[in-house]
């Protein structure tokens, strides 16, 4: 043992800088998994570990609905049997613009509006931008709390007022964090007010629109006391659940996302793997000399292994933890890129399990790639001190050889299964990889091959460049693999977020309009239409809406209990904009039944006919001659599904589910909406708002473009993030692009030499190391961008099911910018083998 | 004692078999001084190899002392070159990434012998290198690397030392200081040596002269 262990530090020693790329391809993997792992799990902890804090309750009856009295009722006859209840609040929630009250602030902002009582909040605690605590005070008599991002917004301070529908509101305090609050999409910032006044502001008309929430505050598990409130309000659209149940949800979330960036860590840390495997190839060959020497020293074949998989194991454990110290730094990075979405009282730091998983996935991930390159040293035959026998191929693989490959497979779809936490997801994961790698691998050997037979090549330097992709001991397709599959990761993010920003990208829906103008009494229809055409020039069309439930399809009340409908209660369940008219818009298809056709339709039969939403046709189990019971002001009207449509929402003006055909309807208590598709700049936009909400406060108005904006920061936000990870990709191939580079550094030197005592010049040296790294990258960046685009394709076509184009311009730049990218750091780390002396090299050979 | 038995090597050269070694029988006894010389190619270091049991024969046997080499596994091989056998490199083989000095201490880590720095410094100062032993071969002269080479071979000491061509890339002057000084260690630890050289003067001073030609032994004249 002594002969081994002190072997191992002497190697060591004189071998880490050789190793140095093994040790960094391993820290930049581990380095990936515990910052990724650290991250999700310090996220769980302030957010997943407080359910209750973000209910701020124990139990959330929640409706879209209005609480009938016999809805109370039933609740009120449960609680009062469960003594553990210990306190009660009710909410309201709506999104809606709110405006300066000051007339010379014209300032204008989307919120979103939560109407309390006392006490608030049940569970947690709510403390305001001053450092106060909330006092329900603050909001009596008018009382506004605000998100302090509406300081800037609406451009207001304590003390000033705002209008929100009807009411006006006097800015009693901001807050930063309110109990609750998650970093999820909201269209609008936070407002506090009184639960009353949503009555007063006539917002609770609009009622179609809000939710509402009872929640209690248990002294004890309220497991029991939900399931019985769920069986009393069976049959309607009311949600019941327990924070347990939340954070059951949460945990599960947070677990699943935890597992899936896991595997991604485990990606860059497989592909670190690669390099691994790559260097301890090189290094093996290059040792295949001393361990000849050792053997005829009288050390015995498995000795000499175990040193140098002692070598392995202590470079891995050191590169291990280094990649904590990497995950540190990331953290950091992290903190400082996502600030803004992330929880302000998360941590950074590096969790615990996390970096230990993370040094014992190293330490294997280094023993599992560097185990049969090292296997080979049973090969190298003592006798070749006596003949150069260095051409040898000595990659012939052996059964012991595939045996162990057998395990180390094996060990790898553990280490895969246990990052995933499903046998399924980490089969999946390591067949997906091995299958995109054997892909990119013979794409790598077509290339290559179709390079090589390329004729007529004038240019030396290309000849010679083109030679080289191909000298022995070559790293070519090892490089063309691990780049390609960075610049694919990135390249495909980026072609995915293209597609996906075009699908939102309203310019290209003519038809989008850009103002849409909703609770228009028949009485304002007239001048608020000719308000919005005096400033926009153009007719708003105007749509006749009636609200209405669904109370019974084909006779029967809608099974809440049946998963679909239950994952979608609060959809099926809330009150519907329901419209009607004779003619099928443009961006209507009809794909079951008939549309109904002109006047002629008007009086064609008693019974009411309705025609419905593909989506929420399949949802309901429905289809033409099926029927549906709407509830409309508390009068039932059943109709006949006449027709299922589908909506082309790309090119939609309105897109109701439910249309009605003209009759029934016309008598039915009814509102108006309005749309403009005229896109005026932003300030005439905020007038335009301003002049229809002094003079209606009860109408809501949605502008587009606010909406657009925050689905765009949300894509943004996913991008930035999967091209985060991605980039480690990215980078962990740079890395193996590196260590190939310094491998096979002393044969480029030595060639260099002989070039160099022919008479080629130091440029002619220099063109076809450009041309070499040039070529390389170019195959790698063509690689990469074909795979990303055909991902890009399946994904937006068959996943996303949105509308996929091609992209000229990213294609040519995920192209070059990867063969620049390759070129440079090529190029870099090969640039002084150029002022080599070429007598010392030859000399030494 | 070495006894070669019907000693046949034959290699697969392209399509054909060539034979390197045909027949080859002989003996050597304990602590003889052999020269082994012939041209270029006829099979000179592939006999060598074969009584260090780095290689196996084609047919044939090899017996060290009581040993049948050719009968033992690699790994049994090894022990015994650990134990018995020495050997000296024409190219010198020194592992680079050691130090002169840590190069001397290998064999003996190898075999677990006890004290071996001390023996490692007396070897340094037999082959006259005491203040080089912290170098790196790279950064020793080629006949300063050869010394360590012998101080190596020496370090467990083995019953036979062979010797390729051990000056072969060596000027005149170093050539026979290294000559010298295996002779020496020979005759002060009774060591049977076996030197393969193209030195018609080398192969002189030894106390028996093996000649191959083209496999076989042409002569083997003893003084």
């Amino acid at each position: 043992m002594k002969f081994i262990f002190n072997l191992t530090r002497r190697e060591i020693r004189s071998s880490w800088r050789r190793l140095l790329f093994f040790f960094l391809c391993i820290a930049l993997g581990v380095g990936s998994v515990v910052a990724l792992r650290s991250l999700i799990q310090n996220l769980t902890k302030v957010v997943g570990n407080d359910a209750r804090a973000l209910m701020t309750a124990d139990v959330d009856i929640s409706s879209t609905n209005e609480f009938t009295p016999t809805d109370i009722g039933k609740i009120e006859a449960v609680i009062a049997k469960y003594g553990s209840v210990e306190a009660r609040n009710e909410t309201i929630v709506t999104a809606l613009m709110a405006r300066a009250a000051e007339p010379a602030n014209d300032s204008i902002e989307f919120i979103e509006l939560k109407g309390i009582e006392p006490p608030f909040p049940l569970v947690g605690s709510f403390t305001l931008s001053d450092g106060q605590p909330f006092d329900f005070k603050l909001l009596q008599n008018n009382g506004a709390v605000l998100a302090k991002s509406l300081v800037d917004d609406l451009k207001v301070k304590v003390g000033d007022k705002i209008k929100i529908g009807e009411g006006e509101f006097q800015v009693r305090a901001f807050f930063d964090e309110e109990p609750g609050g998650t970093s999820g999409f909201r269209l609008g910032a936070r407002v506090f007010v009184e639960k009353k006044a949503f009555d007063s502001a006539g917002i609770t008309r609009t009622s179609g629109r809000v939710r509402r929430r009872i929640l209690y505050r248990t002294s004890d598990n309220p497991t029991a006391l939900v399931k019985e409130l769920r069986e009393a309000v069976k049959g309607s659209a009311i949600q019941v659940s327990s924070y347990r149940e939340q954070q059951e949800n949460l945990s599960d979330q947070f677990t699943r996302t935890e597992n899936y960036l896991s595997l991604t860590g485990l990606l860059i840390l497989v592909l670190g793997g690669v390099g691994v495997w790559n260097v301890a190839r090189a290094f093996v060959e290059q040792k295949r000399k001393t361990v000849a020497v050792l053997k005829c020293l009288g050390a015995s074949g498995n000795r000499v292994i175990t040193v140098y998989l002692l070598q392995i194991v202590t470079l891995g454990l050191i590169g291990s933890l280094f990649g904590v110290f990497l995950a540190q730094a990331g953290l950091w990075i992290a903190r400082w890129k996502f600030i803004d979405a992330l929880p302000a009282k998360m941590s950074y730091a590096v969790n615990f399990t996390a970096a230990y998983q993370g040094v014992i996935l190293g330490v294997l991930i280094s023993m599992l790639f560097s185990t049969l390159p090292l296997l080979q040293i049973r090969t190298i035959k003592p006798k070749l001190l006596l003949r150069d026998e260095n051409n040898v191929n000595i990659s012939k693989l052996d059964w012991t050889k595939w045996a162990f490959g057998v395990v180390c497979l094996a060990i790898l779809l553990g280490l895969a299964v246990w990052q995933a936490g499903s046998l399924t997801v980490g089969a999946f994961f390591l067949g997906g990889l091995a299958a995109t790698a054997a892909v990119l691998y013979s794409s790598a050997i077509v290339l290559t091959w179709l390079l090589k037979k390329t004729k007529g090549i004038s240019s030396f330097s290309i000849r010679q460049a083109i030679n080289s992709l191909y000298r022995p001991g070559n790293q070519t397709r090892i490089i063309l693999l691990a780049v390609g599959l960075g610049a694919f990761v990135v390249l495909a993010v980026q072609a995915m977020q293209t597609n996906l920003v075009r699908e939102f990208d309203f310019t290209r829906n003519q038809r989008l309009p850009s103002l849409i103008f909703v609770d228009i009494q028949k009485s304002q229809i007239d001048e608020l239409g000719k308000m919005v055409a005096d400033a926009t020039g153009e007719d708003p069309e105007q749509v006749p809406t009636v609200r209405a439930r669904i109370a019974f399809v084909n006779g029967e009340p809608i099974d809440y209990q049946q998963r679909e409908i239950k994952q979608q209660q609060g959809q099926i369940g809330r009150e519907f904009a329901i419209t009607y008219r004779d003619k099928l818009e443009v961006n209507d298809k009809v794909i079951a039944g008939n549309w109904w056709n002109g006047e002629a339709a008007r009086s064609a039969s008693d019974v009411p006919d309705v025609s419905v939403e593909e989506s929420m046709a399949n949802t309901l189990h429905v289809t033409a001659g099926d029927s549906i019971t709407f509830d409309i002001s508390g009068r039932k009207i059943t109709a006949r599904v006449a027709s299922v449509r589908r909506i082309d929402v790309r090119n939609a003006r309105t897109a109701f589910v439910f249309v009605f055909r003209p009759g029934p309807l016309d008598k039915a208590p009814q509102s108006y909406a309005a749309t403009v598709l005229r896109h005026l700049p932003e300030t005439d936009r905020t007038h335009l708002q301003r002049a229809v909400l002094d003079k209606f406060p009860n109408v809501q108005i949605f502008d587009v473009d606010d909406i657009i904006d925050a689905v765009n920061k949300l894509i943004n936000n996913f991008v930035i993030a999967v091209s985060f990870v991605g980039s480690f990709v990215l980078l962990s191939g740079i890395m193996i692009l590196i260590g190939s580079v310094a491998l096979t550094k002393s044969q480029r030197i030595y060639e260099n030499a002989i070039m160099k005592t022919l008479g080629a010049r130091r440029r002619t040296l220099a063109a076809i190391l450009f041309a070499e790294y040039g070529l390389l990258g170019l195959l790698a960046g063509i690689i990469a961008t074909a795979f990303a685009t055909g991902l890009s394709w399946v994904v937006c076509v068959y996943l996303m099911d949105i509308e996929w184009s091609f992209d000229p311009l990213l294609t040519l730049a995920g192209v070059f910018v990867t063969a620049a990218l390759v070129t440079i750091v090529g190029v870099a780390a090969g640039f002084d083998v150029l002022f080599r002396k070429p007598l010392a090299t030859l000399r030494s050979q | 004692m070495i006894q070669l038995k019907n000693v046949t090597k034959t290699v697969r050269s392209g399509t054909e078999d060539l034979t390197i070694l045909d027949d080859v029988s002989f003996e050597i006894p304990d602590g003889q001084f052999v020269a082994v010389t012939g041209a270029s190619g006829s099979g000179k270091s592939t006999l060598l190899g074969l009584i260090a049991g780095l290689d196996a024969p084609s047919s044939g046997g090899i017996f060290i002392d009581e040993d049948e080499i050719t009968k033992i596994s690699e790994d049994g091989l090894a022990h015994i070159r650990s134990e018995k056998i020495g050997f000296v490199f024409q190219s010198f083989h020194l592992i680079p990434s050691l130090t002169a000095y840590e190069n001397i201490l290998i064999p003996m880590e190898i075999l677990g012998l006890p004290d071996v720095g001390r023996r490692a410094d007396r070897l340094l100062e037999a082959v006259d290198l005491t203040n080089r032993g912290h170098h790196y071969p790279a950064e020793l002269s080629g006949g300063e690397q050869q010394r360590v080479a012998i101080a190596r071979a020496f370090a467990n000491r083995p019953k036979i030392l062979l010797a390729d061509e051990p000056t072969g890339n060596l000027d005149t002057k170093n050539g026979q200081h290294i000559f010298e000084l295996m002779k020496d260690l020979h005759n002060k630890n009774d060591v049977t040596l076996i030197l393969v050289t193209h030195d018609a003067m080398l192969a002189g001073q030894a106390q028996r002269q093996i000649i191959l030609t083209d496999g076989r032994v042409s002569s083997d004249e003893r003084k």
